[in-house]
């Protein structure tokens, strides 16, 4: 009997549910129905470094935002992009990575994000890097311009991660009116580009003649290098034939060697007067100056958009090509030995998606955009940096840029840095050792241990020989 | 009417119990609250963090002593930052904090009040100035071109022929030079003020006993000046072996890790290279070793009889 009546109240409560449902669903339809459809605005956070050489690689894409929406709308989708720059005012790519990564770490990342693309894989590694391969191949006239060789730069496991998002040259820049006070004519002196790249001018050579312009064009410095780790020097230790990458396993490699043969180049270059002794402590400002202004180094090992950053806009070197070739040109990185192969390098910046973003396909469509022949030419343009695509070369402003075409010179020989997640972490040992060379506190020998012993103590998975 | 006095002298218990807990509150509350936030946390977190794996993404996979194992197992750059330390603090103490104060104290209380005043306020401006802006001044003296302040002097007031570059050639003597103004000054100031705190009638007395100004200092200040001393060795100590901010900002700790101390090498390690387990593993060293040495210093200055209540009471 209690037990039919508590079944009764229960039948009724259920009624009453099913009906206030029915009139919940009935409303929302109407609802629905009774209003115009509402674009559905998506948010998306890129991630980039304030960068004085590359302000356009955030730019370009907030520009994409519209071009992206006008296709969104043209396919009768109800969703529109709002692109959002979340700028970071880290020093370096490198510093700038570590702190994005922190960022990913505690949940905080950005749907995209512009980074060096040696560090790629090390985003990749903690899973915080969207793997495109997928994406690309579906939005071929997004991606299908550009450069293949520019894709290796992106890849981690076969993988593509990211999409290039410039491009350039790393050389030794000379100055000529120095090599004329040195006693060098003007045969010699333009000579040098073609003897370098056919592999008549050597590294030893390189460093005779800075030692001729100190000793008699009365420069301060026979070469400089940066002032903190980075890129550039790297190219010396790839002419000593050091790759740092094992290409069977993809795990750093060092050679005793050749590590001991690239840091002896340096020793003696130091010993000889020819690379200061306090090259890593001198300030950026300083060596540009000393180079471009006041006429007092011979060398300076850097890259192609040291013209359009510093060189022209802010120490007055002539921009147009006769000019500027009156006195100044540039290199490749010459071989060890005659007849060996000159080295240049690339050290492409790139954009990713992250893995974690809401909006992969949005993402991955916003960036293609901003990767377009007119916005990349821009960039292209304005900083000095070698365009990704093929369809660049066609476009009167790239053409007009005659520094672009004659670093372009060196594309064949350009390498990489290697992609592995713990290049950055290498390269600040390398970059410690350097300075213990030309500081005498240490061998060319004797960085080469140095390096390996750093290695061993702080990194993983390393091969030695 | 026992019962209401037993009552009254309960509630006025109480009433000083609960006053005794205001005051505690009130005065050690504070004090207590920020020991805990800023100092017991951060090495529980420290401890916590060393037996992870924490990478430079911040997350932690396993929990596990393999941190300590790596530093057991010799790490060259540890080692040599030890070397450097112990030289950066013994010589910064040895020169500046302790002899370079205590001649500033004996100077500036020998001359006029005024004058005294005035130059310890000077050299009281380094503590006072933000230390960035202090070493961009430590730099644009020692620029190595002719044109520093440094080599100005040399070459034109001394004839010096070529420009000295003390960044590269002599790092560590910079950066004991550049903390050691700073440093100076607390030793300054409390000396000072123990100085000032010796019954003048000493001094007169020694005066009419023949005494010189040496043998008074020897004899009258510096006797004195134990206990401040030893303050200032202890805690100066301690606050050199954990501070690196002006080493970071004048030589980055080069060249070539020549004046890498320790606590920039630990920060190096976790914040530079995101091994934050690591560089926690080594900042728990570090504070042991600061106990270490706390410890060392309160038995070799015998701080406890110093920090004993006065037997007599001097009227």
């Amino acid at each position: 009997m209690t037990g039919s009546i508590a079944n009764g109240i229960g039948l009724r409560a259920a009624g009453r549910i099913v009906m206030k449902r029915a009139i919940f669903g009935a409303l929302a339809a109407l609802t629905l129905i009774a209003t115009p459809v509402a674009a559905e605005t998506v948010k998306l956070e890129l991630w980039a470094r304030k960068d004085t050489s590359g302000p356009l690689r955030a730019e370009n894409v907030v520009k994409a935002g519209a071009r992206l929406n006008a296709a969104l709308k043209a396919e009768g989708s109800d969703q529109q992009v709002e692109v959002a720059v979340r700028e970071s005012p880290a020093p370096g790519f490198d510093d700038d990575a570590l702190q994005l990564l922190r960022v990913f770490g505690i949940g905080q990342g950005p749907d995209m994000f512009v980074a060096a693309h040696e560090w790629i894989c090390a985003f990749q590694k903690e899973g915080f890097a969207l793997k495109l391969d997928a994406y690309i191949a579906k939005y071929p006239s997004l991606f299908d311009k550009i450069i293949p060789s520019l894709w290796d730069s992106t890849k981690c496991r076969g993988g593509r991660y990211a999409i290039p998002q410039d491009a350039e040259a790393r050389m030794f820049f000379y100055n000529k009116k120095l090599l004329r006070k040195a006693g060098y004519d003007d045969a010699f002196i333009e000579a040098l580009p073609k003897r370098a790249m056919s592999g008549d001018l050597t590294m030893d050579d390189l460093l005779d003649i800075a030692k001729q312009v100190v000793d008699k064009g009365g420069a301060k410095y026979g070469i400089l290098h940066r002032p903190s780790i980075g890129p550039d020097y790297i190219m010396v230790f790839q002419a000593y034939g050091n790759s740092f990458v094992d290409p069977d396993t993809g795990k750093l490699l060092l050679e005793r060697k050749k590590l001991a043969a690239a840091y002896g180049w340096i020793e003696r270059g130091v010993k000889m007067g020819v690379i200061p002794a306090n090259n890593t402590s001198m300030e950026w400002d300083t060596i540009k100056a000393e180079f471009y202004k006041n006429n007092d180094v011979a060398f300076w090992m850097y890259g192609i958009w040291d013209l359009g950053s510093a060189a022209f806009p802010t120490f007055g070197v002539p921009s147009d090509e006769a000019s500027f070739s009156k006195d100044w040109g540039w290199i490749a990185c010459p071989p060890v030995e005659k007849g060996g192969k000159p080295t240049s390098l690339t050290h492409p910046i790139v954009y990713a998606v992250a893995a974690g973003t809401k909006n992969p396909d949005l993402a991955v469509r916003l960036l293609g955009y901003a990767s377009s022949e007119d916005l990349n030419t821009d960039h292209a343009v304005s900083t000095t940096h070698l365009g990704i695509r093929s369809d660049q070369a066609d476009d009167p402003r790239y053409q007009k840029a005659w520094s672009l075409a004659k670093a372009s010179e060196l594309l064949p020989i350009t390498k990489f840095l290697p992609n592995n997640p713990q290049f950055g972490d290498l390269n600040r040992i390398i970059y410690s050792a350097i300075q213990g060379v030309e500081s005498g506190k240490l061998t060319g020998q004797g960085a080469a241990d140095f390096v390996i012993d750093q290695a061993k103590s702080s990194l993983d998975n390393i091969i030695i020989e | 009417m026992a019962l209401a006095h037993e009552l009254s002298i309960e509630r006025s218990g109480a009433k000083a119990r609960r006053r005794q807990w205001t005051n505690f509150a009130v005065f050690l509350g504070p004090a207590i609250l920020l020991t805990i936030v800023f100092f017991i946390i951060p090495v529980i977190i420290d401890i916590i963090v060393s037996f992870t794996d924490m990478g430079r993404s911040l997350r932690v996979t396993e929990f596990s002593t393999r941190q300590y194992q790596r530093i057991l197992a010799g790490d060259r750059g540890l080692t040599a930052a030890v070397g450097i330390t112990f030289v950066y603090v013994l010589g910064t103490l040895a020169l500046f904090n302790i002899s370079f104060g205590l001649v500033l104290a004996l100077l500036t209380t020998s001359i006029g009040r005024a004058s005294g005043a005035f130059f310890r306020a000077v050299w009281l401006l380094p503590r006072m100035s933000p230390s960035v802006l202090y070493i961009l001044l430590w730099i644009w003296v020692i620029n190595p071109s002719k044109f520093g302040l440094l080599n100005q002097v040399l070459m034109t007031v001394f004839g010096l022929s070529r420009p000295l570059d003390p960044l590269t050639d002599a790092p560590m003597t910079l950066i004991i030079i550049a903390n050691g103004f700073i440093g100076a000054s607390l030793g300054m100031v409390i000396f000072t003020s123990a100085i000032r705190g010796i019954p003048e009638h000493l001094f007169h007395a020694a005066r009419v006993d023949g005494a010189g100004g040496l043998s008074i200092i020897r004899h009258i200040t510096l006797p004195a000046l134990r206990w401040p001393i030893s303050f200032v060795t202890i805690f100066q100590t301690l606050a050199l072996m954990v501070s690196f901010e002006y080493i970071l900002l004048l030589t980055k700790g080069g060249p070539f890790n020549a004046t890498t101390v320790y606590a920039l090498y630990v920060y190096r390690r976790a914040f530079e290279g995101g091994q934050y387990a690591y560089g926690a593993a080594l900042a728990l060293f570090l504070i042991v070793l600061g106990i270490i040495v706390a410890l060392l210093g309160w038995r070799f200055f015998d701080m406890q009889r110093l920090l004993q209540r006065p037997r007599i009471e001097v009227q």
